[in-house]
């Protein structure tokens, strides 16, 4: 099985999907480790769980488990369910069998962002200007910040922990808590975060509509500029040749094999859309990479052969959020108004 | 961007003033008057007393500087996070109120929202209210800037605490805000007790509402100038502005004397143009666009206003003089 952009069937015709409508903003979207399960963070509060095939039936909605409205939601990095954060200051882990535990509550504060690594088992939210990072059943505080944090990302072994916030980039270590932050500094605010796959670059989008890519280990940096928006979405490819941005109408991605994206310009590819890219995801092994767009068509690109194909139309609502399934098939995606989808790529 | 939420832009008032001065008490009258509105809350992690209310959010007021060149160029970072965590709940309001701290500078809050377009996309700023405490405002003048700029940036000002003090002290203060900001309109208060209407939907920033603006008091009760003192200006013209020469002259002006130029607006004839001109901007950020028509035989008024520390009266007139036809 493979997916065939060149396809003819392809351009013609749109893939298997399911929709439902809730009547609240998707916030997130993340599969189960599993592969069986898709799940929605919404902000009325509730997770909402779909099957991950087409053809069972919807799991009905439950009741919300949030106060408020779910800010960020993640796979369980240590087991099969899911883990949610709040505008209540909740971090919850949450059973496929809709079993609800609280990891941790922070009163007044917002968890907005949640990081994992699933061969540690270990995750991380924020929590206001603190970083809260859970392994074990042990939950331990990183931080303070100097402002609230905008993004945060565990390196490839999972043994370091980045937040991005005002000013630039602390990196922790958490395996060894002896060991002093290290400070990655770039005036301004940053407002997104991703480490690459292969651990060597952190990049982040900045207030200012650029992204900065700091290189570990000679901790030098460079910045990219020249985006009409700011890049709020960031991700690697599996193989960590490719860092696929938001913001623009077509898919966008800057080199780092070899010496790295300097003085060059970025790889831009697809068919252009209506409107801009709101949000990137790489397949998780594959060339292939998903871009939603602020009109709510999503678009499935192949690096490759530089070609796109679309597999949502647009309808108005901005595309929020979207992951891959285990199996690098299937989709999630969410909108602003509320749509929960899940798309087959298979034929 | 094209989004479904663009044309439903959610207001936003901004509460400043002193500490002590009377913001939570006003605050909590918005809040707790039967008008079947919601509001979001923004309110600042040092608040005075508690406020009652569904949508409460603590903020930590984050001012970041933007990383571009610009000195004045300062945002309030956890504002632009607050309001896009905001637009992800299912709930929508019809307002939302962000209350500053005693000591802050308006000028950041204010230009998040010409700054930022997902901020701009979602909201729009509605006015900015200063709660003035009438006993202590001239003592608190004495203490640094903040009271006296927290004025200069207000669309309306609540002389409050009216009760505390004799029409005499009362008179005095209010001399004193008029001489910093004569634009902003000014109520007296009794423990901030105001009509809704008078501080909110005001589109104080709407340049579709810069229609007219008259100073709020006939005569400058304020003789006595201070140096490093805020003030107004307003300069007026029944001869038709050079668009050319105008913009030249008023960028030059925002890039020297921006972080001293708190307020502008204008209203333009320019040259040959069948419609108004009207601008209006913040330190350095403006806003600008072609206003309503002129009527037939309407005389063709050119008025601007500034209101700003260390204002060269003179050096402005001048240069104003020069961009006329």
């Amino acid at each position: 099985m493979k997916l065939d952009l060149g396809n003819p069937a392809w351009q013609a015709e749109l893939p298997p999907q399911r929709s439902i409508a809730s009547d609240a903003p998707v916030a997130g979207c993340a599969f189960s480790h599993d592969g069986t399960t898709a799940a929605f963070a919404l902000g009325d509060g509730c997770v909402r769980l779909l099957p991950a095939d087409l053809a069972a039936a919807a799991t009905p909605a439950a009741p919300p488990v949030h106060k408020g409205a779910v800010l960020a939601l993640a796979a369980d990095p240590a087991g099969d369910g899911f883990v949610s954060g709040g505008d209540d200051g909740r971090l919850l882990r949450l059973g496929l069998d809709g079993t609800v535990s609280e990891l941790a509550e922070q009163k007044g504060k917002w968890i907005e962002h949640i990081a994992t690594h699933k061969a540690s088992g270990a995750l991380a939210a924020t929590a206001g200007k603190m970083a809260l990072v859970v392994k074990d059943g042990a939950v331990r505080e990183v931080g303070p910040h100097q402002s609230t944090i905008a993004g945060l990302d565990f390196s490839k072994d999972g043994g370091r922990l980045a937040c991005a916030h005002y000013g630039g980039v602390t990196v922790w270590s958490i395996g060894q808590a002896t060991l002093p932050p290290r400070r990655f500094a770039w005036a301004g605010s940053h407002v997104a975060l991703k480490w690459s796959t292969d651990g060597k670059f952190i990049a982040t989008g900045t207030q200012e509509n650029d992204i900065h890519v700091w290189r570990m280990a000679q901790a030098t940096d460079m910045r990219m500029q020249g985006y009409p928006a700011k890049v709020r979405s960031l991700s690697w490819s599996a193989d960590a040749r490719w860092l696929y941005t938001s913001a623009q109408p077509v898919f966008t991605a800057w080199s780092f094999a070899g010496k790295g994206p300097e003085g060059k310009p970025p790889l831009q590819f697809g068919q252009e859309g209506a409107g801009l890219i709101t949000v990137v995801a790489a397949h998780p092994a594959a060339e292939f990479v998903l871009g939603g767009y602020d009109t709510g068509e999503i678009q499935l690109g192949d690096i490759k052969t530089r070609r796109s194909v679309v597999i949502r139309m647009a309808d108005s609502s901005p595309i929020t959020c979207l992951a891959w399934a285990p199996d690098g098939f299937r989709l999630a995606a969410g909108n602003e108004r509320g749509d929960l989808l899940v798309i087959d790529l298979r034929r | 961007m094209a989004t479904s939420q663009s044309s439903a832009q959610v207001p936003v008032t901004v509460l400043t003033g002193y500490l002590g001065a009377g913001k939570t008490t006003l605050l909590n009258r918005i809040l707790s008057e039967q008008h079947g509105k919601k509001y979001a809350v923004i309110v600042n992690e040092f608040g005075e007393l508690g406020v009652d209310n569904d949508l409460v959010v603590n903020a930590d007021e984050e001012v970041f500087e933007m990383n571009n060149g610009c000195i004045c160029c300062t945002v309030r970072g956890d504002l632009i996070r607050i309001i896009e965590g905001l637009m992800k709940r299912k709930d929508k309001f019809d307002g939302i109120l962000v209350e500053t701290t005693g000591l802050a500078d308006p000028g950041p809050v204010a230009q998040t929202f010409f700054t930022d377009d997902d901020v701009k996309a979602r909201t729009r700023l509605d006015a900015i209210v200063t709660v003035v405490d009438a006993k202590h405002f001239l003592g608190q003048l004495e203490q640094g800037d903040e009271a006296e700029e927290q004025v200069a940036f207000a669309d309306v000002v609540l002389l409050n605490k009216t009760d505390l003090v004799s029409a005499d002290e009362l008179k005095k203060v209010e001399d004193r805000i008029r001489s910093i900001n004569p634009y902003a309109r000014l109520h007296r208060t009794e423990k901030s007790k105001i009509e809704l209407d008078a501080i909110l939907d005001k589109g104080a920033f709407d340049l579709n509402r810069i229609l007219e603006f008259e100073p709020d008091f006939l005569e400058h009760g304020h003789d006595h100038d201070h140096e490093d003192e805020v003030t107004s200006l307003s300069l007026v013209s029944d001869r038709p502005v050079d668009p050319d020469k105008f913009q030249k002259w008023m960028g030059a002006i925002l890039q020297i004397k921006g972080p001293d130029i708190f307020r502008s607006k204008g209203i333009l004839a320019i040259d040959g143009a069948p419609r108004r001109y009207v601008y209006q901007g913040v330190h350095m950020m403006m806003d600008a666009d072609w206003g309503q028509p002129w009527k037939e035989g309407e005389p063709r008024t050119s008025k601007l206003v500034f209101i700003g520390r260390n204002l060269d009266g003179e050096n402005l007139k001048r240069g104003f003089q020069d961009c006329l036809k």
